[in-house]
């Protein structure tokens, strides 16, 4: 195990410097003055707008980003990584891993005014786990949960059904956040419109296809420890607008209509380095990196030849590089630079049309049709490949459309195939699919044990299956079971970098870049940091300069 | 975008005296050399534009136009000349079949109407105000919302939403044309219906159905670009103007070139086909 | 008096049908579609509805009753205005709708108004300013009525917001932030009325009775005004339901651009997520809003033109139509 540490410590100080690069920016901006208290800002997102503002019911990212602004959680994290506390002051694994104890911070109330205590945790963890919230992602992550149990009004205990080294990464998720229990009492439909939190804003107003309303609670006591100041927040309101056009997006940025937009298009990024009114803030999602898959479970990829084949013949550098102007770069790696635990091969990665039209060979494909396609026994090398559109940015399909001219020349006919979010899905679940890029974004290795165990690729009851590269290897089950089991932190990483190996060596995956989360914003907002948990932007220490 | 008003002086009665010609205006004399560049290069791409519309060079990413790209590169530094000009069948394609799709489907219910007894008129009638009632592009997405995206139901959409509309002039066309003398004429000769109707009738009605689809190939040219710029459209990496225009808005700051020209090209098509149509329509009027 | 009542109960009566029928034919293409309608209501095939909730749509939505049955059940619901429950929004389909219709209303009326004030003004301009302002105007009109919304969307916003800084590339909630949106959605409208108009303004300016104001001394403009004006604004007011469904059609591309609220971006995100009741919800009113307007062109018309006033009892054989609506 000895070697691969090198490449991760040299990945690791990478992400550091790109940490600190960027933090750096935000925190200069910070310290060029006194903040000042008032104000409104205004945020555009470009994601879609939620259909329900508890993070609870379904778990996606424009959630996430939205309820980072009113609740809090257990625990987070720092820039180096380290859990740090939040609503839990301190926080205890038993030895034998069958249980995890948190003490409460005390003295923090709900906006509603129901006192945050044991008893609001365990309504929470069963809100989540309850299956008529629909949750998705929240409830994934607390399947080893049996029960959440109030020792006393400050100390909450989780009994697990075996030991999670995953579970602390999890609860620092804002898809796993702490909400008022008299609120939770409300019907799906109203807390879905209201959701009461802890955190340093309220959700005051909600006009569909317009805009949230968020103002500032007053008596908010609960920063997270690494939050630049204590008490509540500088701004009076923001405004949480949705501008799906990303060029009208931009343009409100430049003209002031609005402070702070996500989902940057590489060009504005390069665009607003030149400008003197606009900053970036550039913070990767945590988990796996952006990916192709391709589908071990049919053929013609479930011969490894035709995947070694694939992933060496085409050559993805030149198309990141014009694509996205030097905003991104180039991964080797399953997981996102964020991840300490991430082990990262360029060498795998090498492009070889010799070798590619030699597996190809090798694997029967000899023949040719008149399009110049490869085929075998008169059927043509065809590969599916679903896009979903609101999922991907107009940079990342033209790196597709890339993809698909350079495989063709290695004999390839890669269908792409764009659609919206259901029919994608409901592809997906057809297994009507030979490569797919789809996002997961989770704090801490662990992601890679809903990603690529066998157990994945099973439906879960929500319909979505996680392992879409169908791996289904017995070894990689056990490293993985164990690795989620493991408290030691140096043996956990050994055997997660050792499940990643795995699935490099077996060519399931050709890495992208990181799942890329570009803000920006004008220079008269200070203080914006993104949390160093999910990367979404918090603006509790954000001020504006008047 | 906007789908075209029937103009009402193009199913105004049809006048015997079609002598007088006037001689082409110069932008008809424009509309009608563009129109034909434009048929050129559907029909062969290749004569007018030699390279390949999908081949890549990400090195070559964002060519401004120069002799070598003429109207530049796009983001995988493909040739847009070309993919203007090979996109030229695509587009039209879509265009013309929802014309068509349009057209026959006004034809059956137009005939049905104008030929039929009053209980069907009345029935049909009722159901093109119904049609009516739901404007084009929202008819097109409440169809896509049952059947899914793609360019076949963008093309379909157009289509239907298009036909009431031609249902209409079909129908006013034929009560007109059956209550002529000529076809009074016919019929007291003895003709039978059938023979009425594809002999007298249908030619007479059919004249004015031709000027108003050739102004409808155009605007549904800029109709499929809107699906395809709201997601609904045309699939990477086929060049069609409308997923070209979308992916170049994009670029807007960067590369201005990548909307210009497809757009351009919309334009073009949607304007040449309004200016020629017009000519025939005042043609069809016997006036000037 | 009496004859306005009249009026008024057969265009009401006229109304209602359309209405029942465009909620058949959405309740029969539901049933029609391959698949099934308790996953079509869920979301389409992506939904991954668990049977668990197959069931209780079914059961919710009445499928599991006989066709009949749930077609009456469906009628009657929306006679009593339940336009059911967006499956997307979890709200009433009905109290999306009251939110949203007003800002489109809003932007379609500003922008009917700018698109006569522009095809009135080009007409004008062309029918007095010779063969040069004639040519120019008839090749604006084209092209105006050329340009797709999204392209004309963009351009606006490089030039007047990004480029001149003078008006905000979103809409603010302000005049201001209504400027772009209601002139990218008025131009293609404009475009058409103004071909039409000027058409039929060209033909009355030869007419004998302009002929012989001009003999009788009245200037250029008098007679635009007095007369001519109001002979070709006729055909124009005929389109007048046209050209509000093409605003209707075009709203849903400007209200995604410039990130307004409203009924075309509701309805683009309830076909996204397949949400068969809001699409239902907005598709009823909009043909509501189509019957009313044409009612109110007709009525328009009625004022300007005497002769139609007297007509209009029977059925008029002039073309009120449009290629596509």
């Amino acid at each position: 195990m000895r070697p691969p540490i090198v490449p991760v410590l040299a990945l690791a100080a990478a992400s550091l410097l790109v940490l600190t690069g960027c933090t750096s920016g935000s925190g200069a901006s910070t310290a060029s003055g006194t903040p000042v208290a008032g104000g409104t800002l205004t945020y555009a997102t470009g994601d879609a707008e939620p259909t329900c503002l508890d993070p609870h019911v379904g778990g996606n990212y424009p959630q996430a980003l939205v309820a980072s602004q009113y609740l809090e959680e257990l625990v987070s994290k720092d820039k180096a990584g380290n859990t740090i506390p939040w609503l839990a002051t301190s926080w205890k694994t038993a030895a034998d891993g069958s249980s995890l104890t948190f003490t409460l911070k005390k003295g923090v109330t709900f906006t509603d005014g129901t006192p945050f205590d044991a008893a609001a945790v365990v309504a929470n963890i069963e809100h989540v786990k309850n299956p008529s919230t629909l949750s998705s992602t929240g409830y994934l992550a607390l399947q080893k949960v049996s029960k959440a149990v109030a020792a006393s009004t400050d100390t909450v205990r989780l009994d697990l059904s075996s030991p999670d080294s995953s579970l602390l990464d999890s609860l620092s998720q804002p898809w796993l956040a702490m909400e008022s229990p008299t609120a939770l009492k409300r019907s799906q439909a109203v807390n879905c419109e209201s959701p009461v939190g802890t955190g340093p804003f309220v959700v005051t107003k909600w006009v569909k296809q317009q805009a949230i309303t968020l103002t500032r609670n007053p008596k908010y006591t609960s920063p997270p420890k690494d939050a630049a100041h204590t008490g509540p927040a500088y701004l009076k309101t923001i405004t949480w607008r949705f501008i799906p056009d990303s060029a009208t997006r931009y343009a409100a940025l430049q003209s002031g209509d609005v402070d702070v937009i996500d989902n940057a298009q590489p060009d504005s990024i390069v665009a607003a380095g030149k400008s003197s009114q606009l900053k970036e803030l550039n913070a990767p999602r945590p988990g796996v990196s952006d990916r192709l898959e391709l589908n071990s479970g049919q053929a013609p990829f479930d011969d490894d030849r035709v995947r070694e084949a694939f992933i060496s013949g085409v050559d993805v550098n030149a198309g990141i590089k014009s694509l996205f102007f030097g905003t991104a770069t180039r991964s080797y790696s399953l997981l996102s630079s964020v991840e300490k635990s991430g082990y990262s091969d360029k060498s795998l990665f090498d492009v070889d049309t010799t070798k590619a039209a030699r597996l190809l060979d090798q694997a029967g494909w000899t023949g040719r049709d008149s399009s110049g396609y490869r085929t075998k026994d008169g059927q043509r090398l065809t590969v599916r490949f679903p896009v979903s559109t609101n999922q991907s940015i107009p940079a990342e399909r033209a790196l597709f459309e890339q993809i698909q001219a350079e495989a063709k020349s290695l004999g390839f006919d890669v269908e792409i195939q764009q659609l919206d979010l259901s029919s994608w899905y409901g592809a997906l679940a057809k297994h009507q699919y030979e490569i797919v890029s789809a996002p997961y974004t989770k704090v801490g290795p662990g992601v890679l044990d809903i990603v690529y165990d066998s157990a994945s690729i099973k439906p879960a009851p929500s319909g979505y299956f996680a392992n879409l590269a169908q791996v289904n290897l017995p070894q990689l089950d056990t490293v993985l079971q164990q690795a989620g089991q493991e408290q030691d932190a140096t043996k956990r990483q050994a055997l997660y970098t050792q499940a990643q190996k795995i699935v490099l060596d077996g060519y399931y995956v050709l890495p992208l870049y990181d799942q890329q989360n570009h803000y920006l914003y004008r220079t008269s907002v200070h203080g914006l940091r993104a949390m160093p948990t999910v990367s979404t932007p918090t603006l509790y220490d954000t001020w504006l300069e008047k | 975008m906007t789908v075209l008003p029937a103009l009402p002086s193009a199913v105004e009665e049809p006048r015997a005296s079609r002598t007088r010609r006037r001689p082409l205006s110069v932008v008809e004399a424009v509309a009608a050399v563009a129109l034909l560049v434009v048929i050129v290069a559907a029909v062969a791409p290749g004569l007018i534009a030699p390279r390949d519309p999908l081949a890549i060079a990400p090195t070559d990413a964002f060519a401004a136009p120069s002799w070598a790209h003429p109207f530049g590169t796009d983001d995988s530094g493909r040739d847009l000349f070309s993919r203007v000009v090979h996109g030229t069948s695509a587009s039209l394609l879509i265009g013309v079949a929802a014309t068509a799709i349009g057209v026959l489907l006004g034809l059956v219910l137009g005939i049905a109407a104008g030929i039929g007894t009053r209980v069907t008129d009345v029935a049909v009638s009722r159901l093109l105000e119904v049609l009516f009632a739901l404007p084009g592009l929202l008819l097109a997405l409440v169809i896509i919302a049952f059947v899914g995206p793609g360019p076949v139901p963008a093309t379909i959409a157009v289509g239907l939403a298009t036909a009431p509309g031609y249902a209409r002039i079909f129908r006013t066309q034929i009560r007109r044309v059956r209550s002529s003398e000529m076809v009074e004429a016919a019929r007291v000769l003895g003709r039978r219906p059938s023979v009425l109707l594809v002999r007298h009738v249908l030619p007479n009605a059919l004249a004015p159905v031709v000027v108003l689809a050739t102004l409808g190939v155009g605007q549904a040219v800029v109709w499929a670009s809107s699906l395809s710029y709201l997601g609904l459209g045309s699939p990477p990496p086929a060049p069609e103007w409308g997923a070209m225009l979308e992916a170049g808005r994009t670029y807007l700051g960067v590369a201005w070139w990548m909307t210009a020209f497809p757009g351009a090209a919309i334009v073009l098509v949607a304007a040449a086909t309004t200016v020629l149509g017009r000519r025939l329509s005042r043609r069809n009027r016997g006036m000037r | 008096m009496t004859r306005a009542l009249v009026w008024l109960a057969k265009r009401v009566a006229g109304g209602v049908v359309v209405l029942w029928a465009v909620a058949t034919l959405i309740f029969f293409a539901i049933r029609l579609v391959p698949g099934d309608p308790a996953e079509a209501i869920l979301g389409g095939p992506g939904s991954q509805a668990s049977a668990a909730t197959l069931a209780l749509v079914r059961r919710e939505y009445g499928l599991d009753q006989p066709l009949g049955v749930q077609y009456l059940r469906q009628l009657g619901h929306l006679a009593t205005g339940d336009l059911g429950t967006s499956y997307s929004l979890k709200q009433s389909v009905a109290s999306v709708l009251a939110a949203q219709v007003p800002p489109t209303l809003v932007l379609a009326a500003l922008s009917l108004v700018v698109a006569w004030l522009l095809a009135i003004g080009t007409a004008w301009w062309s029918a007095s300013g010779g063969r040069i302002a004639n040519a120019l105007a008839s090749g604006l009109e084209v092209v105006a009525s050329a340009v797709p919304h999204f392209l004309l969307a963009s351009i606006l916003i490089v030039v007047f917001a990004t480029q001149l800084g003078l008006l905000p590339p979103v809409s603010t909630g302000t005049p201001s932030g209504l400027v772009l949106p209601v002139v990218t959605l008025a131009v293609p409208v404009a475009g058409f009325l103004g071909q039409v108009t000027r058409d039929s303004l060209l033909d009355a300016a030869s007419a004998p009775f302009a002929l012989s104001a001009r003999a009788r001394g009245e200037s250029a403009s008098g007679v635009f005004g007095r007369h001519l004006l109001r002979h070709a604004a006729l055909p124009g007011l005929a389109l007048s339901g046209w050209a509000f469904g093409s605003l209707l059609s075009g709203a849903i591309v400007v209200e995604s651009v410039f990130a307004r609220p409203g009924l075309g971006r509701t309805l683009l995100q309830a076909v996204t997520l397949r949400d068969i009741p809001l699409v239902t919800g907005v598709a009823l009113v909009s043909a509501l809003a189509y019957v009313v307007v044409v009612a109110l062109g007709d009525l328009a018309e009625a004022v300007v033109d005497p002769r139609v006033r007297d007509a209009s009892r029977s059925r008029r054989p002039r073309n009120r139509g449009t290629v596509a609506a």
